[in-house]
């Protein structure tokens, strides 16, 4: 009885007995299988791939290699064009490579860089300028004289709204000018303008004073009436510069001083007015200037265009025109009272 | 363990993907099937002559998809992280490579495609759709996700790269109607 009470002590035990060492799990075999048959065929694949490509690569350096190329040879070379470079505005000297506030450095430059493209064959200065500070309208003018005499290229001008004074300066430098019928044109000549504010420093009680090595240091000074003397000086500088402008226009338009300065008493002209006294040739718009400058390069009519400036440029400058966002220099050049000496027409 | 034991091992037992420590082998064959995968799609593309040939060329290719997937998988990580989804970005990214296999398929089917049937583009669709079923599959192993979170962030990639893409390809088609106009 005691042996049937007594539990085996081994059933009791609280801890289970150490297990067995478990043997290493075999690695599955129907997926490797698998896996090998897939191994083996992609390897057969790969196989016949191989074989395929080496002959088909072994067939294409076989091929000759003087192909005809004829049909792809144009696609590197650049196409013969006619260049049309902008200049818009009121011209000054400047450096600055934006469109909307471009200088006559920037511009002549441009000029320089386009006319040395053996591409280029033509240019078209679309100009819708009144004109400027005569240092700056002259170095363009030089710009064009150069890049005509260098590269024996031919310069149209084109008048848009407005080319005057300064505008027209430039354009004399050109084989052609076309104009609109309705184009402002003309205003040959020079003006030195200053502002006397000597009257509103009176008023406010503000007052200037100079110390100067010679009498005519402060020439053009607006805190002060100016002198006859001062008067006489500035006027031979005027008609100095005037001479130079009447032969650009003489030179330009083949035409002798003497008719030039007939034309030259300041006047503005409109396109038709302009052609019937010889200041422009012809009348059209952009795209007849750029069919004449085509034309005049042997392109023909209607030539592929090198349009100057980048597209985000011309977008800046589009918001400028439209939106005046980027005009406030103009507005603070057009108050600005210090004295300049300009070919400038001040209309619009 | 060779890389085929070990995947082997895998696709038997889906759940050791996750295991700690890494199962023995699963690194070597998730980069056997980057390799073996983009030199499936490098063949197909060598048949359609739209890479040149070459080991280095080959080389180039298989860098461009070591760093996509690695892009990917961080990017995915990143969601899942986000969305408060706890799982490790290396193992997805040997998951990825470990569906990259698949792309061993567009060698035949590249045969299969010259033949007429079925065409390039619907070869690469369809290996395309199972590498994204099978990555989906394996996201969820790795994260506890559904199969919709899962789609959404293995898709997500893809679908940020494509709206770039569409963007750069608007900005040049305006910028090029600006060049022209």
């Amino acid at each position: 009885m005691e042996e049937q009470k007594d539990p085996a002590p081994a059933t009791q035990s609280p801890l289970p007995p150490p297990a067995a060492p478990q043997p290493a799990q075999p690695a599955p075999r129907g997926a490797a299988v698998w896996l090998k048959a897939i191994a083996v065929l992609y390897a057969l694949s790969l196989f016949a791939a191989f074989a395929v490509l080496s002959r088909t690569d072994a067939a294409k350096k076989a091929q000759p290699k003087d192909m005809d190329m004829s049909k792809i040879a144009g696609l590197g070379k650049k196409k013969d064009s006619v260049a049309v470079i902008p200049l818009y505005g009121v011209i000054s000297q400047g450096a600055s490579s934006r469109s909307w506030d471009r200088g006559s450095q920037q511009t002549a430059k441009r000029i320089k860089m386009l006319a040395a493209k053996k591409e280029v064959k033509a240019i078209v200065l679309d100009i819708n300028s009144p004109g400027g500070s005569v240092g700056a309208v002259q170095e363009i003018y030089s710009a064009v004289l150069k890049a005509r005499a260098e590269h024996k290229k031919p310069f149209i001008a084109r008048f848009g709204e407005v080319s005057a004074s300064g505008g027209y300066y430039v354009a004399a430098a050109c084989d052609k000018i076309v104009a609109h019928p309705g184009t402002i044109t003309g205003s040959i000549g020079v003006i030195f303008s200053v502002a006397n504010v000597e009257g509103l420093m009176k008023k406010i009680g503000y007052k200037s004073e100079s110390i100067k090595s010679g009498k005519h240091k402060d020439i053009g000074s607006m805190t002060r009436e100016m002198t006859a003397d001062e008067r006489k000086l500035l006027q031979s500088m005027i008609d100095d510069s005037y001479e130079q402008f009447v032969a650009a226009v003489a030179q330009g338009r083949k035409m002798t001083p003497e008719q030039v300065k007939v034309l030259a008493d300041g006047r503005i002209y409109t396109g038709r007015q302009a052609k019937e006294n010889g200041l422009v040739d012809e009348m059209g718009d952009l795209q007849d200037a750029i069919d004449a400058a085509g034309t005049a390069a042997g392109l023909g009519k209607n030539p592929q265009v090198l349009s100057d400036g980048d597209p985000l440029e011309n977008f800046f400058s589009l918001l400028d025109t439209k939106l005046s966002l980027f005009g406030a220099q103009a507005v603070a050049d057009a108050v600005n009272p210090a004295p300049r000496l300009e070919y400038r027409w001040s209309g619009r | 363990m060779n890389a085929l034991t070990s995947l082997a091992a895998l696709l038997e037992r889906p759940e050791t993907l996750t295991a700690e420590p890494r199962p023995a082998g699963l690194g070597r064959a998730a980069m056997l099937g980057y390799a073996a995968g983009t030199l499936g799609a490098f063949i197909f593309l060598r048949l359609f002559s739209a890479v040149p040939p070459g080991v280095l060329s080959y080389l180039v290719v298989l860098t461009f998809v070591l760093a996509a997937n690695f892009l990917f998988a961080g990017l995915t990580h990143l969601f899942m992280d986000l969305t408060g989804a706890r799982g490790a970005a290396g193992r997805l990214f040997l998951a990825f490579g470990v569906t990259d296999y698949f792309f061993a398929l567009l060698v035949p089917l590249a045969f299969f495609s010259k033949l007429g049937a079925p065409g390039a583009f619907l070869s690469v669709v369809l290996v395309v759709t199972l590498v994204v079923y099978a990555r989906v599959r394996l996201v969820r192993r790795v994260y506890p996700v559904s199969t919709n979170k899962a789609l959404l962030s293995v898709l997500l990639p893809y679908a940020a790269f494509c709206a770039l893409f569409f963007l750069v390809f608007v900005y040049s088609i305006a910028w090029l109607i600006w060049l022209v106009v």
